[in-house]
């Protein structure tokens, strides 16, 4: 099990990240209103970045400390983004953009049955059978009983994908 | 005293409450049992789909899955070695070797009835806590809330995390987070770049759903091709002699985990690993070795686990401030139907405390009936996939997300957050601050601004207020104990 004590692959790079993001964050929130008094709207966003500025620092100061793992650009890949995950994401992105064009239930069907397909290797008969199940279900849950009320998409409203 | 029995028996009285509370527990077992869904997640994403419910139709449920859920992680843990929920951790140590030896239907009966036991006592002492701290917290003032407010993220990014540099930072993004949109103040922009998407803010919803639903299903992503191990399980109901044999340790064990629920920050989990700990040195002879099978081990954390669901349930509704992430969750739930969670939410809506009180009640009954029953279609689910649990998530999470404003640009967010969430949790950081400095973040900024206000926009003035008044002094030394206690050389001292 991983602790505090070990090195993870990447995590000085995502110290400094982090340092460069508390950075801008802090320097846009004192574009809100600056210094210009104690009840001002930007008080309160300049005193939250200045905790991630400060705490960020302490993190990076804490992983510095650390003794080097030796681990290289590889071990980052393979610990912080395997292919697994990238296609995973990848696709999870594909499907957030069709959306609005497909629909959310024809999106979700093609979702769920490229990512099912994809991660239990079964075939794709038994990935679209399960993929068209659990539409099935979802429809019946969230559109009969919750009443929420899907997006349809611009292809089936317009015939155009992208509106 | 009858108008309070009413109020208590609304969910007991009303076929469709009871259906909803019944549904939930069950629910809430197999959410909780299931590796990779967790009760955070089902909540979050419950909320998006209830908020146009009547409140207490979307507390029945929600309650339900909450009750089910701390219970739920137990029955993976004893039958698969995987705690379902972090609060089941404790469980997987004594229950697993348990099922070994094939006891798996015994540990289970044992689990269920002191998880039963656990949640009762939980709820009893809400039901007598809650009053007593509200008629205090009612001198609370703005500075106070502010304080409070603090106190509760830092506590959660300090006990629940690797580090407090990592809960701090945690807590400060999800503050950010919180402050984006118009100010509710002054109407400026906020970190809004001109987008309208923007200035109403983001939902915390969204927020939740993608730290915990999509950041989660990308975590998971590393065991997709785990395998389950397959138990055999026999007799359930656990034999009176066993019952009243570990009736003494259940209810210390209760005890304790209502106490350490009724903190802050803290939750099941830890109250479930603290009561396992005190277990282990207060039993002299166990039959069997803790770590071997010791039904002590099995019942503490599981009694501590269940109490901790009300204990956290008093620091929510009394003072406002979530005793862990499922609370942080229920409070946004309050916020959505107009609720204001504080000590005048028992003076003002006392019907709504005592329907918590009771529906909470009726739902650790559910818990005894489904937990005793319905084994082997159990076994079936809960071996269900990852690689088919995984793209559901994501489904689930975007339609949670959509379904909030019928707004697409919130299915994105949320799928955003995620990535980010998925990064934190690679490093060590917990999502549970961030998520409780989106909800308290304005509740901060809010009181900030009245004590400074009060003060005068005077610096000197705004201190002298925080030590001068007895309530604030506690708080503000509660403040500044929690960040000496964090520094370096009082951790040296310590060791």
């Amino acid at each position: 099990m991983e602790t505090s004590n070990q090195l993870r692959p990447g995590e000085r790079l995502f110290a400094l990240l982090l340092v460069l993001v508390a950075g801008f964050v802090f320097a846009e929130a004192h574009a809100i209103s600056g210094f210009r008094g104690l009840t001002t709207g930007g008080v309160m966003p300049m005193l939250a970045a200045g905790v991630m500025l400060l705490s960020s620092l302490l993190i990076l100061a804490d992983t510095l400390r650390k003794p080097r793992n030796g681990s290289g650009i590889q071990a980052l890949i393979a610990y912080l983004l395997p292919l697994r995950v990238v296609l995973f994401a990848g696709l999870v992105t594909v499907y957030a953009a069709l959306i609005p064009g497909l629909g959310f239930l024809a999106a979700s069907g093609a979702f769920l049955f490229v990512a099912i397909w994809g991660l239990w290797r079964r075939g794709p008969v038994l990935a679209a059978a399960l993929s068209t199940l659990s539409i099935l279900a979802i429809y019946l849950l969230f559109r009969v009983v919750f009443q929420v009320v899907l997006p349809l998409g611009s292809l089936w409203q317009t015939g155009k994908l992208w509106s | 005293m009858m108008e309070t029995l009413g109020f208590f028996a609304t969910s007991w009285l009303d076929p469709g409450l009871l259906f909803l509370t019944a549904v939930g527990t069950l629910a809430g077992i197999y959410v909780g049992a299931i590796p990779g869904l967790s009760v955070t997640m089902a909540t979050s994403i419950l909320i998006s789909f209830t908020f146009k419910w009547d409140v207490n139709e979307a507390l029945a449920l929600i309650a339900g899955v909450y009750v089910g859920g701390v219970y739920g992680g137990a029955r993976t843990a004893i039958l698969l070695n995987i705690p379902g929920a972090p609060s089941a951790i404790a469980t997987a140590l004594d229950g697993y070797p348990l099922a070994k030896k094939g006891l798996a239907g015994e540990a289970i009966g044992l689990s269920t009835v002191m998880s039963v036991i656990g949640g009762l006592i939980g709820v009893l002492a809400l039901a007598l806590a809650a009053p007593l701290i509200a008629d205090f917290a009612i001198k609370f003032t703005s500075r106070d809330y502010m304080l409070l407010g603090i106190i509760g993220i830092l506590l959660v990014g300090t006990l629940s995390g690797e580090s407090f540099a990592k809960g701090a930072f945690a807590g400060a993004l999800g503050v950010m987070i919180g402050m984006i949109g118009l100010d509710p103040m002054t109407a400026e922009a906020r970190f809004t770049y001109g987008s309208i998407n923007l200035m109403g803010g983001i939902p915390f919803v969204v927020a939740m759903i993608g730290f915990f639903g999509v950041a989660e299903a990308l975590v998971q992503l590393e065991h997709v091709a785990r395998t389950p191990i397959k138990q055999a399980v026999t007799r359930i109901v656990p034999s009176w002699p066993d019952v009243r044999r570990y009736l003494v340790l259940g209810l210390k064990s209760s005890g304790l985990g209502t106490l350490i629920g009724a903190l802050p920050g803290t939750g099941g989990d830890i109250a479930a690993l603290l009561a396992y700990d005190q277990a282990k040195r207060s039993t002299k002879n166990p039959e069997v070795p803790f770590g071997e099978g010791a039904k002590e081990g099995l019942i503490a954390p599981e009694t501590a686990n269940n109490a901790a669901v009300g204990g956290a349930f008093v620091p929510m509704l009394t003072l406002g401030i979530p005793g862990d992430a499922v609370t942080a969750i229920i409070i946004g739930a309050l916020f959505i139907h107009g609720l204001k969670p504080g000590p005048l939410l028992l003076t003002d809506t006392p019907h709504l405390f005592w329907f918590i009180v009771g529906n909470l009640t009726l739902a650790n009954l559910f818990l005894l009936v489904f937990g005793l029953t319905g084994i082997r279609i159990f076994t079936k689910v809960v071996e269900c996939p990852r690689a088919i649990l995984i793209p559901l998530i994501v489904v689930l999470s975007a339609v949670g997300a959509y379904a909030i404003q019928n707004n697409p640009i919130h299915i994105t967010w949320a799928l955003a957050f995620g990535v980010v969430g998925y990064l934190l949790k690679r490093y060590g950081f917990q999502v549970g601050p961030v998520i409780l400095g989106v909800i308290l973040g304005p509740l901060i900024d809010a009181n900030y601004r009245r004590a400074m206000i009060g003060a005068r926009e005077d610096v000197g003035q705004f201190f002298t207020d925080l030590i001068s008044h007895p309530i604030s002094l506690v708080l503000s030394c509660t403040l500044i104990f929690m960040l000496v206690t964090q520094l370096p050389f009082y951790k040296r001292r310590r060791r």
